[in-house]
């Protein structure tokens, strides 16, 4: 009974899954789109009601042979990629209703069934169960990208979303390989599958090169450089709100994994990661800033930001004690509702019909003075100005790197964030300062987005002017993380 | 009240101010009202800011009220909240004064704009006084920090107000990303005293190398927002934006947090040596240099912009010689004279419809306030004796001389000469002789909205010079003035300055400049420095993102490419499939993958 009690998140989030299927299945045939949306609703209160419960029940423990851990970092990251999912379901929920109101259920269920894979992720203890929980997490991805296949853009082409939704398969089961490859490796050396076998275990040349090829491989699915050629072509081919998952959730599940592995169980042997991790990290910061500056996709643009918000949550990797670990948790919070809420905008305001393009933001502050308030709040944060939770991301993974003895990656951080104004500034500016005369169409945010909107909207403002409770969970969560005879970071 | 709930009260004020007309949209598209609750909110600032001063002249003890902000597992790092002392007190004064006093001056100015964008031009107005106070109260530098960004962001918008303007929009953002470029240090700078003393506090004890970079990187910043050499070319730019905002960000508030900053900062600052000699140079530098560039303008606010460096120079250079109080007077009386300069300026523009001198000629006679407020405001500026710049120069010069071989206090004297010449230029060309087109002679005076502030700026901008005891006392020292030979010294220069651009400019009008101001005038046009900026962005950032972007897409292709035409082939099947590069992005993350690979064995 207690092992029930220490999974119930993924019990949780499958019993909302077989419901789903259920409903879908039961529900009369000739359903029309008004109560199509009501499963989405469905989805969306069950994972509310998910995140609620996670306050209260205490799942604290190991179960399933000790292979899943329940404790507070599990619940940790397990709050993000549900609360993730839940925004996502928001944002989504009228563009699945409107695109495909006879497949619904599917949509849902395949979200879900990714969401089980998240939950599990943070809480596996054993490569084995890891590996199987990532996948599952993975490939529901593959299909939900190319979910708006047959759609046509604004002038009439085809939709990109199946191009969308290959790349991300085909880079998606390479880093597969390269994943399970190297924890073959890492399993050798420690003679164990088990994540605490590994701190205990001597480097072997082996087994370097398999945490390497595990860098390597979470590496395509976070999108860290040189591993990030997929992230704008997906982000611009794929249907918008699920692209806003997309650009989170995984991330967050995947940096889960980075911190556990690399921190926690090879901890000890920092000297041989942290060279390939932190030139990663600088390359990610330096490329997703730079690239971003040319573009007038906002999809593309987003990607490239996003690759560049990689490069700083692993300087905080980088920095390998509890600190670092605990503020890659707070940025991962910071940046799920900031880059979230950021992608559900440009969703919105390409409502208008106008496509993506920077164009499509013009005079957005007249037209929609909410979304373009969302949006100042959402690009603020990601550029890293005060009162914004994105300020304080920063703020503590540079301090935590620095700490750590990082300088030089602290200062390249801090001098590309300020090449990174440029292109956020571009967007804002054409949303604030750009009017074009005569009248456009309006968008309007449906409830649900517009939900979804200023839930994002409220947590960026309101961490951002008061932090400390959340920086306080991370702390918290990260504390018994950290493998005791991990060095010390030097002050 | 006790002092810090007053100074509560300075930040509540125009934060509730902000608020209501972000959310209540009616209140913003009428104008009228959103003036009225700005005002209102800026009256109540000023009110509870005296407070805070009286509070402060009769106890200066310091009083903090905060609470936890930042923590790390459990650990304090940093507060938030407000403290009072006589740094806070005085520089709180100064800026909701200018504040209000431009508010009410631009209820006239801006009386033309659409309501919906009055409106907006006082809510953002409500938003820089907030950010403004946000700085100023800090306990703490990280707080200062916060309001430092959020000032910058505000100013944006001010800057940018005209957006429609293409020159506004550009301005706003060269504003904005230079200052930001600047912030840089002050991040850096943050973090390095983060980790050297464990707090974000000013009194921290740092060792003489780390003291000596914690500062040089907080200079760096100020260098950015006080608009000193290289980093001042956004100053000028800057004034696209409305006038009565140029009275406010780049004559009283936002230039001069730069140097509020390096005050706050003393105790880190004076252990560090280098850094002082570094400002003292610098800004002795750029005193100069701005000066004679201010020369040359023929657009009013341009000469009062590069007056704005040059003055700027002048404090930075004090603080560089150890003098707080030097450095920081001169901000307070600068507030005044130069706030006036600008809203006369813009009271005349307003009237002829203009920025040029050359369409302004006789002004004074047809606008006796106005013409008024400006000279004596130039007076102030040049330092003529018994106007307040006078005795906040002397301070300056004061704590110069002696130092490096007296260099920078000569440079600070032929400074103070070049001030009185170029501000004599525009009194003379502008606001007497004959009328120079039909606008300038039917000019009229403008409402009291504007004259009001003028005369309230005037009357600090002459008589500024009594409250240097007060402000002395404030931090626990004496005042005295005596004429010795430094003052006489300048006085006479700041006179002869004035005679001298009389004679050359009283006479014969639209002359051209003089053989050595061509030559100035000539270097000037080319902008050196702004090319530099720009060729820096251009050439560099965005060939660094056209390189990486074309490596992107064609080197790695083609080295796949030469892998062989197996790979080709895969590519041509994906291709039919609409993916095109797919396979390539897999071989490139292999090869990514190959050379940890490489890497791991090599090690």
């Amino acid at each position: 009974m207690s092992e029930l009690r220490v999974l119930w998140m993924p019990l949780a989030v499958a019993g909302l899954a077989v419901l789903v299927l259920l409903v879908d299945v039961l529900a009369p045939p000739d359903r029309t789109a008004r109560t199509g949306r009501a499963l989405g609703w469905l989805v969306a209160a069950g994972l509310a009601g998910a995140l609620g419960a996670s306050f209260s029940v205490d799942g604290s423990g190991r179960a399933a042979l000790g292979t899943y851990d329940g404790g507070a970092w599990t619940t940790f990251v397990q709050r993000l990629v549900v609360g993730a999912a839940l925004l996502g379901a928001l944002g989504a929920l009228d563009d699945v209703a409107a695109r495909t109101p006879k497949r619904q259920g599917e949509y849902w269920l395949l979200l879900l069934a990714s969401l089980l894979g998240m939950v599990i992720v943070p809480g596996a203890r054993d490569l084995v169960l890891l590996v199987v929980a990532f996948e599952l997490m993975g490939i529901p991805l593959y299909v939900l990208a190319a979910y708006a296949k047959n759609d046509r853009t604004v002038d009439g082409a085809q939709s990109r979303a199946g191009e969308a939704a290959f790349k991300l398969y085909v880079v998606g089961a390479a880093s597969t390989a390269v994943t399970l490859f190297g924890l073959a490796l890492l399993t050798g050396m420690a003679g164990t599958s088990s994540l605490d076998g590994l701190a205990e275990a001597p480097a072997t040349p082996l087994g370097t090169l398999g945490m390497l090829l595990v860098l390597g491989g979470i590496g395509y699915k976070i999108g860290m450089v040189p591993f990030h050629m997929w992230v704008p072509d997906t982000y611009e081919g794929a249907a918008t709100p699920f692209v806003a998952f997309l650009s989170v959730a995984p991330k967050v599940a995947g940096l889960s994994v980075l911190a556990l592995l690399f921190v926690s169980g090879l901890g000890v042997h920092r000297g041989a990661w942290l060279p390939p991790l932190g030139l990663a990290a600088l390359l990610s910061m330096g490329v997703g800033n730079l690239l971003a500056l040319p573009q007038t996709d906002l999809r593309r643009l987003l990607g490239y930001s996003g690759i560049a918000q990689m490069g700083y949550v692993l300087l905080a990797v980088a920095a390998g004690d509890a600190m670092g670990v605990g503020m890659t948790l707070f940025f991962l919070a910071a940046y799920v509702v900031t880059n979230l809420g950021a992608f559900l905008v440009v969703h919105a305001a390409s409502g208008g019909g106008r496509g993506h393009g920077l164009d499509a933001m013009h005079g957005l502050f007249r037209r929609a003075p909410f979304l373009a308030l969302a949006l100042l709040a959402f690009l603020l944060s990601l550029a890293g100005i005060p009162f914004a939770v994105g300020f304080w991301a920063k703020l503590y993974v540079l301090l935590a790197a620095w700490r750590a003895g990082l300088a030089g990656l602290v200062v390249a951080g801090i001098v590309l964030a300020v090449l990174g104004l440029f292109y956020y500034l571009r967007v804002l500016q054409a949303a604030y300062m750009i009017d074009e005369e005569g009248e456009r169409a309006t968008p309007r945010a449906s409830p649900a987005l517009g939900l979804a909107i200023a839930l994002c909207l409220a947590a960026v403002v309101g961490l951002g002017l008061w932090p400390a409770p959340l920086v306080d969970a991370a702390s918290r969560a990260s504390v018994d993380l950290v493998h005791p005879s991990a060095p010390v970071a030097r002050r | 009240m006790t002092p810090t709930t007053l100074a509560l009260t300075t930040l509540v004020a125009p934060a509730s101010a902000a608020l209501v007309l972000a959310v209540v949209p009616g209140l913003r598209s009428r104008g009228w009202p959103a003036a009225a609750l700005c005002i209102l909110a800026s009256v109540v600032s000023l009110g509870a800011a005296l407070g805070v001063l009286s509070g402060c002249l009769a106890d200066p003890t310091p009083s903090v009220l905060a609470v936890p902000w930042l923590r790390t597992s459990s650990v304090t790092v940093a507060e938030i909240g407000v403290r009072v002392d006589g740094v806070v007190a005085s520089m709180l004064s100064v800026v909701t004064l200018v504040a209000l006093s431009v508010q009410v001056f631009s209820l006239g100015y801006m009386h033309d704009e659409p309501r919906p964008a009055f409106g907006r031009y006082f809510a953002y107005h409500a938003l820089f006084l907030l950010s403004m106070d946000v700085l100023v109260v800090a306990p703490n530098l990280l707080q200062l920090f916060a309001g430092w960004e959020l000032v910058g962001v505000t100013s944006y918008l001010l800057i940018g107000f005209y957006y429609r303007k293409p020159s506004a929009a550009r301005a706003a953002v060269k504003a904005f990303w230079v200052t930001k470029f600047a912030d840089m240090g002050f991040l850096a700078g943050l973090l390095t005293l983060f980790v050297a003393s464990g707090s974000f506090g000013w009194d921290a004890h740092l060792a003489p190398g780390t003291a000596t970079v914690v500062t040089l990187l907080l200079f760096f910043a100020v260098v950015g927002k006080s608009a000193q050499f290289p980093l001042h070319v956004w100053l000028p730019d800057a004034m696209e934006g409305p006038t009565p905002v140029s009275a406010l960000l780049h004559a009283a508030t936002m230039v001069a947090a730069g140097v509020f900053l390096v005050v706050r900062a003393d105790p880190l600052f004076a252990q560090a040596e280098a850094t002082r000699t570094v400002m003292l140079v610098l800004g002795a530098a750029t005193a100069l240099f701005a000066a004679l560039l201010a020369l040359v303008q023929t657009d009013i606010k341009k000469v009062l912009a590069y007056s704005t460096c040059s003055q700027l120079g002048y404090m930075v250079a004090a603080l560089g010689a150890g003098s707080m109080i030097g450095g920081f007077f001169h901000l307070t009386t600068h507030a005044f004279f130069k706030a006036l300069l600008f809203l006369a300026a813009g009271s005349a523009i307003h009237a002829v419809h203009s920025n040029e001198i050359g369409d302004m000629g006789g002004l004074a006679r047809r606008m006796p306030v106005t013409g008024g407020a400006f000279v004596v405001g130039a007076l102030a500026l040049a330092g003529v004796p018994g106007f307040s710049g006078f005795f906040s120069k002397d301070l300056v010069l004061e704590a110069v001389e002696g130092k490096l071989a007296s260099l920078p206090w000569a440079a600070l004297l032929a400074t103070a000469f070049l001030t009185a010449f170029y501000m004599g230029r525009v009194v003379v060309v502008a606001f007497f002789g004959a009328p120079t087109g039909e606008k300038a002679e039917r000019a009229h005076e403008p409402g009291w909205s504007m004259r009001g502030p003028l005369v309230v700026l005037g009357v600090l901008a002459a008589g500024g010079g009594v409250f240097a005891a007060p402000f002395a006392h404030l931090y626990g020292r004496e005042y005295h003035f005596e004429m010795g030979v430094g003052p006489s010294l300048a006085a006479a220069l700041a006179i002869g300055g004035f005679g001298a651009a009389y004679l050359v400019f009283g006479r014969a009008k639209g002359a051209p400049l003089p053989a050595p101001l061509a030559l100035v005038d000539r270097v000037a046009k080319t902008s050196i420095v702004n090319r530099v900026y720009e060729v820096g962005y251009r050439r560099v950032a965005l060939a660094l993102a056209d390189g990486l972007a074309w490596i992107d897409r064609y080197i790695v292709d083609g080295l796949i490419n030469l892998l062989g035409y197996g790979t080709l082939e895969a590519g041509a099947r994906a291709r039919a499939v609409q993916t095109g590069l797919a396979p390539d992005y897999v071989l490139a993350a292999m090869l990514g993958v190959a050379g940890l690979a490489v890497w791991a064995v090599l090690r």
